[in-house]
């Protein structure tokens, strides 16, 4: 069954006082300009996924479907693997993404079988305790990754993007006019605009369970503690250990992504522990904020206009003269 | 870890992917461009030319600001239906953020819209006999309206390309040059329409020496457009065939500038410079046209 909770939110309640369609009007159009106090600042909080621990059961695109009343999107056939959500959406605010790393022939890579050329997918419990040769699936719960300097924030014309209290990137529903510049903005394709109310969605971090001194659906539905959540400072430690540790047990690639700022871009409030190139896993390799293009897009675009408007002038004094 | 080196070969199918997601910008977006472009660039040519040659264009000048007016109300009405909630469009004057284009932008088209109107409202009110048309006074606060206008007109047609450009969508945002194209494109438009609108109202002095800039500014709309169109190559390369980048730039540019061009130098007749308006008119929506599908031409691919 398919959840529509915007619809109820559309619908008269109660508690509502009956008013005249003037002084509705007259709400629709001051209400959003009307500002509450700010609340307190807490420490920052996020996602800290370790990668090489998840097992793909999508407890956690379930977990954030169910507490955020979140539209089913059908069961669609992606072609990636067990990849049925294909990508975030304004309904899918978690997807896990499925990467099967396979030898292109179709043979398995094990040692033996790779050594004798034999075509066969057979495995033997031997082989898996010793490593399970080169064949590997990565998976990975993509989200929101609550930049530090998001560029959707800083596109939004509206104010509907906020940091919130816990300095996560919230839209906020009730103000978002659906221009669409935070999708054009984002780096990490993560929001969309919905087809059913017009306005952009994206992860907000349980903001109503922060709140309330919960931990996101996501992460409390995480059964392996791939997603991890907590203040940033100290996810940032524990990811740190764990890159060691698995360092020091012969996964000398392990790294982490968006942990720190780049030259391009801000740390990412939701970072990640990945094994494999950032492509891999969709993720962009360099991402670059494109707000630092912005003093040199308007110098240039004034300098041409202005270049323009002078060779008017002088053409039209040198025919006035 | 073994087999390293082979599993460093395999790409996954996200790899292969466009990572950003397309906003729902589409034609009407291009007509919004487009409709942005002639509002400003009448005004902006309009303004600039009264101020300048006061007895040669101010007659063309005040014909001009009804008709920027007209695209600037299309332009705004384009903007609303293109919000995923239009009826929420008013949100946008909540905040003032000059560091997001579309904010600054909206902010610059509210400003601009208000002397624009006040000039169109004493002119109207003029030829209706409402107002007297003599009036030194109403003629001061009309020239005050014009020169206003001015900054927050540069601002609406300057905010535009920097939207683009500031985005992490495929080709535009490689696009250094976007801004200044469409600055100059649109002055190059604002001419077009005073010199559509003087030959059509037989003001042939007027459309002598307009002619000649217009000229000028086709050809020195070659620099933004090349420099644009090099930015662009790369991410066009990718998505189209040779012969279809080929064809994609050469179009436009033989239609919305060189047929206009020699058009314009072959004589002063009335359809020939009309035929140069309209081709260079359908050169700039073809431009832009091809500039916003540029992302949703990558996702597709």
């Amino acid at each position: 069954m398919v959840i529509r909770e915007l619809e109820l939110a559309g619908l008269p309640q109660a508690s509502d006082p009956p008013i005249g369609p003037l002084s509705a009007l007259l709400r629709r159009l001051t209400w959003p300009f009307r500002r509450g106090r700010a609340p307190q600042p807490h420490p920052a909080t996020g996602f800290y996924t370790d990668t090489t621990v998840c097992i793909g059961c999508k407890a956690c695109e379930v977990a954030c479907k169910q507490w955020n009343q979140l539209a089913a999107d059908g069961l669609n056939w992606s072609g990636n693997s067990y990849d049925n959500t294909a990508e975030l959406s304004a309904t899918s605010w978690r997807h896990v993404k499925f990467i099967e790393q396979f030898a292109a022939n179709g043979r398995p890579t094990y040692p033996d079988h790779a050594d004798s050329g034999a075509p066969s997918r057979e495995v033997t419990l031997d082989q898996l305790l010793s490593g399970g040769g080169a064949d590997r699936w990565l998976m990975m719960s993509d989200v929101c990754k609550h930049c530090v300097a998001a560029p959707c924030q800083h596109a939004c014309p509206t104010g509907a993007i906020i940091y919130n209290e816990f300095a996560n990137v919230y839209i906020q529903r009730d103000i978002c006019n659906g221009c669409s510049y935070c999708i054009a903005a984002c780096p990490f394709g993560v929001i969309t605009r919905s087809d059913f109310d017009g306005h952009s969605h994206k992860c907000t971090l349980c903001y109503d369970r922060q709140r309330d001194g919960l931990v996101p659906a996501c992460a409390k539905a995480c059964p392996t503690a791939s997603i991890q959540f907590g203040p940033v400072d100290e996810l940032r430690d524990r990811a740190r250990k764990r890159i060691e540790e698995l360092h020091a047990r012969g996964v000398p690639e392990a790294y982490l992504y968006g942990d720190e700022p780049g030259e391009t871009y801000s740390e990412l409030h939701s970072f990640y522990l990945l094994i494999d190139r950032p492509a891999i896993y969709g993720l962009p390799e360099a991402p670059f904020n494109p707000w630092l293009h912005l003093i040199g897009d308007y110098m240039r675009t004034i300098v041409s206009g202005l270049a323009t408007v002078a060779a008017i002038l002088a053409v039209l004094f040198l025919q006035g003269s | 870890m073994r087999g390293d080196v082979q599993m460093r070969t395999m790409e996954s199918s996200y790899s292969t992917k466009e990572v950003t997601k397309v906003p729902g910008w589409h034609g009407l977006v291009a007509w919004d461009l487009l409709f942005n472009n002639l509002t400003t660039g009448l005004f902006l040519f309009a303004a600039v030319g009264e101020l300048a040659l006061p007895g040669l264009l101010a007659p063309v000048a005040k014909a001009a600001y009804p008709v920027a007016l007209v695209f600037l109300l299309t332009d705004l009405m384009l903007l609303v239906l293109d919000l995923g909630d239009p009826l929420r469009f008013h949100h946008m004057l909540r905040v003032f953020k000059p560091s997001s284009p579309m904010s600054l932008g909206t902010w610059s088209l509210t400003a601009y819209s208000l002397p624009l109107t006040l000039i169109v409202a004493i002119e109207a009110a003029q030829a209706l006999n409402l107002l007297p048309a003599g009036s030194i006074v109403l003629e001061w606060v009309r020239k005050l309206a014009v020169v206003v206008g001015f900054l927050p007109a540069f601002g609406s047609l300057a905010y535009k390309g920097v939207l683009f450009s500031t985005s992490s969508q495929p080709g535009w945002k490689d696009a250094r040059w976007l801004g200044g194209f469409v600055a100059n494109s649109a002055l190059m438009l604002g001419c077009a329409e005073m010199l559509a609108m003087s030959v059509l109202s037989g003001h042939s002095k007027a459309a002598a020496s307009l002619r000649t800039v217009l000229m000028l500014l086709l050809l020195l709309n070659i620099i933004p457009a090349g420099l644009l169109f090099a930015e662009f190559h790369n991410t066009l390369s990718r998505l189209y065939r040779e012969r279809q980048v080929y064809l994609a730039l050469v179009l436009p540019f033989v239609g919305g500038t060189l047929i206009p061009l020699i058009l314009l130098l072959v004589g002063d007749s009335a359809p020939g410079i009309l035929g140069a308006v309209s081709l260079i008119l359908l050169g700039s929506l073809a431009i832009r046209s091809l500039i916003i599908k540029i992302p949703h031409a990558s996702r597709e691919k």
